[in-house]
Formats: structure tokens, sequence, C-alpha cells
């Protein structure tokens, strides 16, 4: 019997100690794991309106070189009330964070997003530029 | 102690074993329900969503005494609000149809059990005719204006033969604030001029003599891209009002947003259980929002606020006809002021 409660306790035991033997990773100050990973692009976007509906014409055209999002956005598009959506870089994150719908709408200032890489080494600033297709 | 433990262990295990076995064996013989000794009765409300002035509220009422004591004289609804005229009593007990066939089987079955009910003030009453000791009766409330934005109560009560009286409170219900005005016809370049305050469509000449009341002018352009069938402020930027000759004063600025996949029940679309509430009203903020919806679709709709912030509403797009440049289109209105 005594055999058995030790056996018992010390898989309680091991239970306990294992998972807190990992060696701690770096996190950034929102909290993501910081990663080796250099890696900083904008590999899709999309832009939905107010109804969650997209509002482009056709595929928004990237230049990883230039660092610059084209998208023409359907005739009679309500720029104030737009949600933008970027697919990134594995690990990577965005500058400002979006958090709700922007306003697009000074077409003259095109906003600017910033792409920071896993290892947050990296940053790229992409310029969302939009065009209005014609009646 | 090698001889405990295994002894321990024995007696745990024929104690699940013993604990499940005799859990899982026990057999419960169905027997049918005993019915009450008395007359009884239930109230199920059969209507869903908001409670519209002009619609009916329906409750299926059923009563029941034991054959031996007698039959049911009459049934009765009160409402704290008088109904409108076509507040009734159904005088058909109905019953669901146990045959097999496509046609009746599952189909409610009606038996009259007495003449048509009387509406005396707020009380609606039904005399049966028929011997009979168990009936469910249909009560359709029309809500009558008077209830708009106010609290309805209702007492059904049943009486049989043996002098009882049995009653049923349901309610309070909430009456909605909110107008509804379905399937209005809009057509490019003639009935396109609407007036949320009138929910209607009026055409050129029409909205010539009342230019401060219409809110909004249908449209057509499939030629256009990105256009098709549109809602434009008649105070919208020029480029949203293509080849549209307004009416002299047209200038009113309505704000709105496009909307879609809100498919709202009452306003035409039975399949999908969505339904807009007064406080959907109450909560919308359309003041950052453009003054036209352009290419609306078939199930499409728009928040809108008139620009003397007197209504709120939500059009929905029930059937679009390209070819012929119209669109079918429902309406609910709130009040704000």
């Amino acid at each position: 019997m005594k055999r058995y409660t030790i056996q018992f306790l010390c898989m309680l035991l091991s239970m306990a100690i294992l998972p807190g033997c990992s060696k701690d990773l770096p996190m950034d100050e929102d909290g993501l794991l910081i990663t080796d990973r250099a890696e900083c692009y904008v590999s899709n976007f999309e832009l939905l309106g107010a109804d969650f509906i997209t509002v482009r014409t056709s595929n928004a055209v990237i230049d990883t070189m230039a660092c610059t999002i084209d998208v023409e956005v359907q005739f009679g598009t309500d720029l104030k009330n737009l949600y933008p959506q970027f697919s990134l870089a594995s690990d990577a994150k965005l500058d400002p964070k979006i958090v709700g719908k922007v306003d697009f709408s000074d077409l003259q200032n095109p906003k600017v997003y910033t792409v920071i890489s896993g290892n947050r080494k990296v940053r790229k600033p992409y310029t969302v530029v939009i065009s209005i297709q014609n009646p | 102690m090698k001889n405990m433990s295994y002894t321990f262990f024995r007696h745990i295990a024929i104690l699940m074993f013993s604990a499940i076995f005799f859990s899982s064996c026990s057999e419960k013989e169905y027997s049918i329900p005993e019915g009450g000794a008395d007359l009884q009765n239930d109230v199920i409300k059969r209507s869903l969503g908001p409670n519209l002035v002009g619609l009916d509220i329906e409750f299926a009422y059923a009563m029941a005494l034991p054959k031996q004591k007698g039959k049911i004289l009459w049934a009765q609804v009160e409402a704290s609000i008088a109904g409108g005229e076509e507040t009734y009593l159904e005088n058909k007990s109905y019953y669901t149809h146990s045959g097999s066939d496509e046609i009746n089987g599952g189909t409610d079955v009606g038996v009259v059990i007495g003449k048509p009910s009387e509406n005396q003030g707020a009380k609606t009453i039904v005399n049966f005719s028929r011997d009979t000791s168990a009936a469910t009766l249909r009560y359709f409330y029309d809500v009558p204006e008077q209830a708009r934005g106010k609290k309805v109560e209702f007492t059904f009560t049943a009486k049989s033969s043996d002098g009882s009286t049995v009653s049923y409170k349901m309610g309070p219900y909430q009456i909605a604030v909110m107008d509804m005005v379905l399937n209005l016809e809009a057509s490019d370049n003639q009935a396109c001029y609407l007036s949320i305050k009138d929910m209607t469509f009026y055409s050129a000449a029409q909205a010539a003599t009342r230019p401060q009341e219409i809110d909004l002018v249908y449209l057509y352009r499939g030629e256009l891209n990105s256009f098709g069938h549109a809602l434009v402020s008649p105070g919208a930027d020029r480029q949203y009002l293509p080849q549209v000759d307004l009416p002299t004063g047209l200038s009113r600025s309505t704000k709105m947003r496009r909307e879609f996949g809100l498919r709202d029940q009452q306003l035409g679309n039975p399949k999908y259980g969505i339904y807009i509430d007064d406080v959907d009203f109450q909560q919308l903020d359309v003041s950052d929002s453009p003054n036209y919806a352009l290419n609306l679709k078939e199930e499409a709709g728009a928040w809108l606020e008139t620009q003397d912030g007197t209504y709120r509403a939500y059009v929905f797009v029930n059937k679009i006809d390209n070819a012929g440049a119209k669109a079918t289109l429902s309406m609910k209105r709130y009040k704000l002021k």
C-alpha cells in the first residue's frame, strides 16, 4: 500500500514540475513572442466597407520593394468607414494596430502602416494608396 | 501488506462496477399521465418578434376538464388595452392531423365549437355550442394604435358546466414604437422620390409639391460601374445623381449605411429569424455615414436617419428588376421626436 502511495505522489510531483521547466521566451510590449524570423512584408491586403463586404474592384497590388499597396475601390465607397485587413509574414506585427474602422478619406495623405518582423529588428513602412473607380 | 492492498483495490473495483451496473439497470415503465380532476387551462404565445401596431399577436389557449365532469361553456380573453377591430378568438379548436400522407400529415385541422367570437370592449368571447370537454382556441390580438410604446397584458378565462372557472395571465408584452410598411414599389424616373415621413414613393410632380418631405431618390443605373440600384439623397453630390432632373426645392440630406446579411423576418424574409426592434434604432449612429447607398442588391438594406433627426429607418430590398429598372422595398421606421 505504501509503495502505491509513494508512486502516486511521485507522479503528481512530476506533473507539477515538468511544465514549469520550459525555457522563458522573450516577449514584446504586446505580449507577443519575439522569434528569430527576420521576414518583414505584407502578403495580402483586404479592404471591407461598413457592411463588411469588400470594396475592392480587383486584387490589391502589393509592391514589397517600394513598400506600397495600391488598391482601387468601387465608385461611391464610403472612405470614412473602412476596415483594412493585412496578412503579414510569420510572426510579424503591424503598427499602428487596427482596432476598428479607419478613415481613408484623405487621399492626398495616404495611410502608412509599419510591418515589424518577428525578431522585432526590421521595420518596413507600407503606404496604402487608394484610388476610386470611375463610374 | 501486499494482501491488504490487493483486497483494498478489489473492493474498490467491485464497488465501482456495482454502481455502474445497478444505475443502468433500472427500468421505468411508461404510463399515460393522469389528467387533472378539475377544469384546467394553458396558453402559449405563437407569434415571434417585435409586437408592431397593425400586426397580430397570436396565442393558443387550451382548456380541458374530465369528460364526466361536464363541458366547456365559454372562453374569453381580456386585454389590458382593447385590441383593434380585427381582434378575435377563433371558434375552431385545432388538432394536428396524424395522417402520414404528404397532404394532410401534420397539418392543423379545425373543428367548429361555437359561433364566431364577439368583442366587448377589451374582452373577446366565444360561447361554445359543441358539447366538448377540451378545446384549443387561437387568439389574435390586433395591436391598436393606442398601445404603441406601451405594455399589454392578457387574461385568458374559461368556464365549464360544473361551475368551475380558470384563468391564465400572459404578458406584459412591449408594443414597439416603430412602424412598418411592406412592398413599396420604386421605379426609376417615375415613382422614385421617397418620403420617410409618409413611407411612400412619389412621382416628380408629386414630389415638387412637398420638397421638404422627400428624403431619398431611387435610381437604377446599370450601365455605370458599381451603381446599380441606389438610394441617394436629393442633397448628395451631383455625381451620385446622374441624369436625374430633381424637382425644384429638393435638398434634404439623409445619412445612410448600407447593410448586407440583415434579413429581417417581418420585412419579408420568413426563412430567417432576425428581427429589427426599437432598440436597434435607439442605438443607431449614422452620423459619419454618406448620404447615399449605391449598388443595393436583393436582400440588402440600408440604415438611415432623416436630416431633421425625426426618423430613423431600415430599408430592406425585397426584389430588384434590372430590366424594368424597378425595386420592391420594405421599411421599418422609428420616430425619434
